[in-house]
């Protein structure tokens, strides 16, 4: 395993943590889609689902880190960071297919998700490397 | 804990225990199934929508 599954889920959920508020801040500036919740709802909402969206990155990076093909982590988080957002994604495109009138596929939305999953694996990248335990001082 | 001594030991259990989390995300915030998990597709929708996973 890349790391312990300890610092794994302590660095993803704290990633998960700021990357769910930084994704309120973009869409806020980017207006793909405007929020229909309240700024509090949807601070404990982002955070939330940011927390588990960060523990399960950070979890199979713990997981599949060091078979991939990269020396640094930054690349690795954000291969599995974006990776998890397409398995995703295509799954919403088969929901959409087999039921449209109920899901609908936005480009402008798709396009932030994916920018937003990048940042993901950068914010645990981050993270990752600042845990005392992986890199110690 | 012993649960956590036990998933650090275990790659195949870390693993099911990321796929069950995984597939709870995928119903609960990516798409939000009201037949499976009533209230969920408005608990989160603001969230899926700012991922860019299709919803109505």
């Amino acid at each position: 395993m890349f790391g312990t599954f300890k610092n794994g889920v302590t660095s993803g959920v704290l990633a998960g943590l700021l990357w769910g508020w930084v994704s309120m801040l973009v869409n806020s500036i980017s207006g793909a889609f405007p929020f229909e919740h309240t700024i509090l709802y949807n601070l404990v909402v982002f955070s939330a689902g940011g927390i588990i969206f960060g523990l399960i990155t950070g979890g199979f990076l713990t997981l599949l880190g060091g078979r991939l093909p990269f020396n640094s982590v930054l690349p690795k988080a954000v291969l599995i960071s974006t990776s998890f957002w397409l398995v995703l994604r295509l799954g919403g495109l088969g929901l959409a297919m087999t039921e449209p009138e109920r899901y609908h596929p936005d480009i402008p939305q798709t396009a932030q998700g994916l920018v937003l999953a990048v940042a993901l694996g950068v914010i645990l990248s981050f993270f990752w490397k600042k845990d005392p335990a992986i890199n110690p001082r | 804990m012993e649960i956590v001594r036990e998933l650090e030991n275990s790659k195949g259990l870390l693993l099911a225990v990321l796929v069950v989390t995984m597939a709870c995300a995928m119903v609960v915030i990516a798409y939000g199934v009201d037949p499976v998990a009533p209230g969920v597709h408005d608990a989160f929708h603001d969230f899926r929508h700012t991922l860019g996973m299709p919803c109505h």
